[in-house]
C-alpha cells in the first residue's frame, strides 16, 4: 500500500521539481556557509600573524616608555566559531568575531563594529537554516494542499470511501509517505553538510537535527490540520501560503518592530557620549581627585609614588579608567537592555515556531545576541586580566626588554553554551501534537 | 479597445474580489498591517531622531564648553556625528537597520560608525521589519496574485470565457480589462499607505516634511504605481496562459517566491562569492603596511619624515627645530594627517567599490527581477539605501578631517616650539577658538543624486511594464478560449 502510494506520489512532475530545487538550495546554502567558516578562519589566522608583527614593531620603536607602548598595542580576542555556525550563520556576519583592545578605557572600544556591506545583509542569508525555516515548509505544503482535495477533484474519494470504513486512515498514510520523502530530502542534506563541514556527531548536532525534524513534524501537522478543514485544493493553498506568509514574514516583522521600539537603546549613545568627556575632561582638572579615585578602584596600586611626573602615565591610565568608571551606570543599562531584547524575543518565539528554530539553531551555533553578549562580557574581562597584568609595569617603568612579548598571542572565548533539549524541543512537540489533534477531531466528524 | 469593455472586466473583478470573504480578510489584514507599519515606523523614527538631536546637542555644548588648552587635546577629544535619519525613513527602512548610527570622530584614526540596529539584536532580526514600503513590495502583490489567478484560468474552466470571446470582446480587453480591475484593488491601499505616510509626516515634529519629501512620497507613489501594474499584468497574463486556475495559483505563489524570496539572497549570496571583500583585519593591515611604507611619524628615525625636518631647517636657514617661526610638531602632524587621511580614503573607496560591485549583481537582477527594481529604486527615494549611508561616512570623514587640520594650523600658528617646564602651565590657546569651528551639518543627498544613481533601477521597471505591455498585445493573437 505505502509502495504504491510512494510510486503514485513521485509520478507528479511538482513533487520532483519542488525536491530539487529545496535540494540545491540547500547544497548552495551549506557551500556559503562553508565559505563563511573560511572567511573567518582566513581571518583569523591573519590576525594571529598581524598581532605578532605589530607587537614586534612597537616593541621596537617604543622601546624606552612602557606606557607610550601601552599606549598603541592591542591585542586580539577571538569568539571561536562553532562549526554548525557554517547552518545557522545567525548574527556572526554582522558581530565581529574579533577584538582588538589596548588598554586605553574599554567603552570607546568595544562596540567597534565589524566591516561588511550592508546592503548584503539585507536579503538575509541562504543557509540551509533559511532553506530548512523557509523551503521546507514551503515543499511541505505543495506536498499536502491537495491531499484530500486532488482525490475528491479527481473523482477517487467516493471508491475510498466505499473500499475503506476509516477513510482518515488512508489520507494518514498519503501523508507518513509525503513526511518520509520529506525527512529523506533533509537527511540527504545533514549528511552532506556532516561531509562537507566534518561535523563531529556530538549533542549540538543531535538537538539540530532534533529541533530540525520537529520543525518539519510541525509543518506536516498544521497542513495537516488546514487538509482536515477539506476545503478545494484551491483555498487549501491560499490557506497554507497565507499561513506561511504570517509564520515567517508577517509575524516576525511585526515582532521586529515591537522589540525596537520597545527595547529602544539611546544608552548606546548616553555611553559613547559620557565615556568622552569623562576622559577628556581630566585633561583641564587636577590630578589628585582623579588619582584618589583610580586608587579607590584599584587599592592595590595606592602604593605607587604619587609626586610623579606631570600628567604621567599613572595619572593618564587613571583618567582613563574614569572614562569607563564614569560610563559604567549607561553600559550596564545597555547590557541589561539588551538581555531584556534577547529574552523577550525567546519569549515571543516560543509561540512562533519559525522564530523558535531560528533562534534555538542560532543559539545552539553560538550564533545569536546572548553569544555576542557573552563575548562582550569575555572581551570585558580580557581588557581587564591586561590592564591588572601591565599596569604594575607601566607604573613602575619596567625596562621594555623585561616583558616576555612573545607569550602574548590572541586569545580565544568559548561560550559556554547550555543546551537545553526542553527548552528548544519542546514548544514544538506541544504544537504538533496540539495540531495533529486538532485534525483527527476534524476528520472524525464527518467524512464526506 | 472599448473604454466602456475594460471598465466592464475591471469592475467584475473588483466585484468579485469583495464578495469573496477570504480576499476581504487579507486586505483587511493589509490595511491593519499599514496602519501598524505606519505607526511602529513613525515612533522607532521620532525616539531615535531624538536621543541623537540630544545627544548631538550634548556634543557640541560640550564642544565649545571646553576650558582654553592646546589645539591638539581638543584634536583628541574629537567630536561625535550622529546620522540623522531620513524623513522617509518611515516609509522604507532599507538597511537602515544594518548601518551604524554614530561615529567619533578624532585626529589620526578613523573609527567605524557604531550601534547598528542590528548589531543589537537576536538573529529574530533576520526575518525582517515590518515597513510601509515592505508591506506594498512583498505582501500587497501576494494578495493581488490571490485574487488575480482565477480572473481569467476560471471564466475558462466555466466556459464563460468562450462566451465573452464569441460575444465580440477581444483578448486584448479582457486582459486589459481584468489587470485594470486588479490595479483598481492595489492603488487605493498604496493611497492609503501614502496617507498614513503624510499623516505621520505633519504629526511628527522631527520629520519636518518639506517640499523634497513631499516630491520624493510624490515620486514613490509613482514607481509603485507601475510596480502595481507590473504585478497586476504578471497575474493576468498568467492566468490566461494556466490551463486551469489551480495552476495558475501555482505558478504565480511560485513567481512570488522566486522573486521575494529566493532570487534576492540568491543574487546577493553570488555577488559575495563573486567579489570576495576584505575581512576588517584584512583592511585595516592594508591601511597600516601602506603607512608604513610612506613613512612613519611614530619612528623617530623614519626617512620621510627627517628629511621633512632637513628640508625645513635648510628653508628656514636655522640648525634647530626650536628656532622656526612656526610650530614644527603641529606642522609635522598635519603633513601626517593628511598622507595616513589619504591612503585611508584609498582603501575606503576601494573597499566600497568592491562592496558596489557585490551589489551590482542584484542591480542587474532587477531586469529578471521587478522586485529588486523597486526594492532599490524605494529605499534610493526614501534615503535609506547603500548610497546615502556611503554619503554619511565621507560626510562626518571629511568633517573629521577638517577638524583635525584646523587644530593642526591652530598648533602651527599660535604654540611656541619651545616646551614648557614642569613646572610652567602648558601651552594653550583660547577656547574661542571651538566655538568658530562650525557643528557637523549633515548634508542629505539631492532628489537627482539619488535619481542618478538609481536609474539602472528605473529603467528596468520601465522596462518590465513595457515589455507586459508588449506581450499582452503579442499573446492576444495567440491564446486559446479553452
Amino acid at each position: 500500500m505505502y509502495w504504491l502510494l510512494l510510486k503514485r506520489f513521485c509520478r507528479s512532475r511538482m513533487v520532483v521539481i519542488g525536491l530539487l530545487i529545496v535540494l540545491l538550495a540547500g547544497v548552495a546554502g551549506i557551500f556559503i556557509g562553508r565559505a563563511h567558516l573560511q572567511k573567518q578562519q582566513t581571518s583569523l589566522v591573519k590576525a594571529a600573524r598581524l598581532q605578532k608583527e605589530h607587537l614586534e614593531r612597537n616593541v621596537h620603536f617604543f622601546n624606552k616608555d612602557m606606557g607610550l607602548l601601552f599606549y598603541y598595542l592591542r591585542f586580539g580576542l577571538v569568539n571561536e566559531t562553532h562549526p554548525l555556525n557554517a547552518l545557522s550563520i545567525g548574527q556572526r556576519d554582522v558581530n565581529s568575531s574579533l577584538q582588538n583592545v589596548n588598554i586605553r578605557n574599554l567603552e570607546a572600544q568595544l562596540y567597534d563594529t565589524d566591516l561588511f556591506n550592508p546592503y548584503g545583509l539585507l536579503a538575509g542569508n541562504l543557509d540551509l537554516s533559511f532553506v530548512l525555516i523557509y523551503l521546507f515548509p514551503l515543499l511541505i505544503i505543495s506536498f499536502t494542499y491537495n491531499l484530500l482535495a486532488e482525490e475528491k477533484e479527481g473523482n477517487t474519494w467516493k471508491l475510498i470511501l466505499s473500499q475503506d470504513s476509516k477513510p482518515a486512515n488512508f489520507l494518514w498514510k498519503k501523508l507518513l509517505v509525503r513526511v518520509f520523502v520529506t525527512l529523506l530530502a533533509f537527511f540527504f542534506l545533514l549528511f552532506v553538510a556532516i561531509g562537507v563541514l566534518s561535523l563531529q556527531p556530538d549533542l549540538a548536532l543531535f538537538m539540530v537535527t532534533g529541533l530540525s525534524v520537529l520543525y518539519i513534524f510541525f509543518w506536516f501537522a498544521l497542513s495537516f490540520f488546514i487538509v482536515s478543514l477539506k476545503k478545494n485544493s484551491g483555498s487549501s493553498a491560499v490557506v497554507m501560503a497565507t499561513v506561511w506568509l504570517s509564520l515567517t514574514v508577517v509575524l516576525p516583522g511585526a515582532a521586529n518592530n515591537y522589540l525596537s521600539a520597545r527595547y529602544e537603546v539611546p544608552e548606546a549613545l548616553a555611553t559613547m557620549v559620557k565615556q568622552r568627556q569623562g576622559l577628556h575632561e581630566k585633561w583641564d582638572t587636577d590630578e589628585a581627585p582623579t588619582l584618589t579615585r583610580f586608587f579607590a578602584h584599584y587599592p592595590q596600586f595606592s602604593k605607587y609614588p604619587k609626586p610623579e611626573k606631570k600628567r604621567g602615565w599613572l595619572w593618564y591610565y587613571a583618567a582613563q579608567q574614569m572614562a569607563d568608571d564614569e560610563s559604567a551606570a549607561d553600559s550596564k543599562q545597555l547590557r541589561e537592555k539588551l538581555w531584556q531584547r534577547e529574552h523577550a524575543s525567546k519569549g515571543l518565539a516560543f509561540f512562533l515556531p519559525t522564530l523558535h528554530a531560528q533562534f534555538q539553531l542560532n543559539d545552539i551555533a553560538g550564533a545569536g545576541l546572548s553569544n555576542q553578549l557573552r563575548f562582550l562580557d569575555a572581551t570585558a574581562n580580557f581588557h581587564e586580566q591586561l590592564r591588572l597584568k601591565f599596569y604594575p609595569a607601566i607604573f613602575e617603568g619596567v625596562s621594555v626588554d623585561k616583558v616576555d612579548w612573545k607569550n602574548l598571542r590572541l586569545e580565544y572565548f568559548r561560550e559556554d553554551r547550555k543546551l537545553s533539549w526542553l527548552e528548544t524541543q519542546v514548544p514544538l512537540v506541544l504544537l504538533t501534537m496540539i495540531l495533529f489533534g486538532a485534525s483527527w477531531i476534524n476528520f472524525k466528524k464527518r467524512m464526506i | 479597445m472599448r473604454r466602456s469593455l475594460l471598465i466592464l472586466f475591471a469592475r467584475q473583478v473588483v466585484k468579485n474580489a469583495l464578495s469573496n470573504k477570504a480576499v476581504l480578510l487579507l486586505l483587511a489584514i493589509i490595511v491593519l498591517l499599514l496602519i501598524y507599519a505606519g505607526y511602529s515606523g513613525s515612533k522607532i523614527y521620532a525616539d531615535q531622531t531624538a536621543s541623537r538631536i540630544r545627544y548631538q546637542k550634548e556634543v557640541r555644548a560640550q564642544w565649545e564648553n571646553m576650558p582654553d588648552k592646546h589645539p591638539h587635546r581638543m584634536a583628541h577629544y574629537g567630536y561625535i556625528a550622529f546620522r540623522p535619519k531620513h524623513p522617509l525613513s518611515v516609509f522604507d527602512f532599507g538597511i537602515e537597520s544594518y548601518t551604524g548610527n554614530a561615529v567619533f570622530l578624532e585626529a589620526h584614526k578613523q573609527n567605524s560608525v557604531n550601534f547598528s540596529e542590528a548589531g543589537f539584536s537576536t538573529g529574530m532580526f533576520r526575518f525582517g521589519e515590518i515597513s510601509l514600503a515592505m508591506i506594498l513590495q512583498v505582501l500587497l502583490p501576494l494578495v493581488i496574485f490571490f485574487i488575480g489567478f482565477d480572473t481569467i484560468a476560471a471564466d475558462r474552466e466555466n466556459g464563460t470565457l468562450k462566451i465573452l470571446l464569441s460575444q465580440g470582446a477581444t483578448w486584448k480587453e479582457v486582459i486589459f480589462g481584468k489587470a485594470f480591475g486588479l490595479l483598481a484593488i492595489a492603488l487605493p491601499l498604496l493611497f492609503f499607505a501614502m496617507v498614513i505616510l503624510i499623516t505621520a509626516g505633519i504629526s511628527v515634529p522631527s520629520m519636518l516634511f518639506g517640499a523634497d519629501e513631499w516630491l520624493r512620497a510624490m515620486l514613490i507613489t509613482f514607481i509603485y504605481s507601475v510596480y502595481f501594474v507590473v504585478i497586476s499584468l504578471i497575474a493576468v497574463l498568467l492566468s490566461s496562459v494556466s490551463k486551469t486556475a489551480r495552476l495558475a495559483l501555482v505558478s504565480l505563489i511560485g513567481i512570488w517566491l522566486l522573486f521575494v524570496v529566493i532570487l534576492p539572497r540568491a543574487s546577493q549570496a553570488a555577488g559575495a562569492a563573486i567579489f570576495p571583500s576584505l575581512s576588517k583585519v584584512e583592511f585595516e593591515a592594508g591601511i597600516e603596511s601602506d603607512l608604513i611604507k610612506k613613512g612613519d611619524s611614530h619612528d623617530p628615525n623614519d626617512p620621510y619624515y627627517k628629511g621633512l625636518k632637513d628640508s625645513l631647517l635648510k628653508a628656514y636657514k636655522v640648525d634647530s627645530l626650536v628656532q622656526l617661526p612656526f610650530n614644527y610638531s603641529g606642522f609635522q602632524m598635519k603633513e601626517g594627517e593628511r598622507i595616513s587621511a589619504e591612503i585611508y580614503q584609498q582603501h575606503l573607496l576601494s573597499l566600497l567599490d568592491n562592496y558596489k560591485r557585490q551589489n551590482s549583481v542584484s542591480r542587474v537582477a532587477a531586469f529578471i527581477n521587478p522586485f529588486a527594481a523597486q526594492r532599490n529604486l524605494s529605499m534610493g527615494l526614501s534615503g535609506t539605501d547603500f548610497n546615502t549611508y556611503s554619503w554619511f561616512q565621507q560626510q562626518a570623514e571629511e568633517y573629521r578631517y577638517n577638524l583635525a587640520q584646523q587644530m593642526n594650523d591652530l598648533q602651527i600658528k599660535l604654540i611656541s616650539n619651545r616646551r614648557p617646564e614642569q613646572h610652567e602651565a602648558p601651552h594653550s590657546i583660547s577656547r574661542d577658538h571651538w566655538r568658530a569651528f562650525a557643528d557637523f551639518d549633515y548634508k542629505r543627498p539631492s532628489l537627482r543624486k539619488v535619481l542618478n544613481d538609481e536609474s539602472l533601477s528605473l529603467l528596468a521597471l520601465l522596462a518590465w511594464a513595457a515589455a507586459l505591455v508588449i506581450l499582452v498585445f503579442v499573446i492576444s493573437k495567440k491564446l486559446k478560449a479553452v
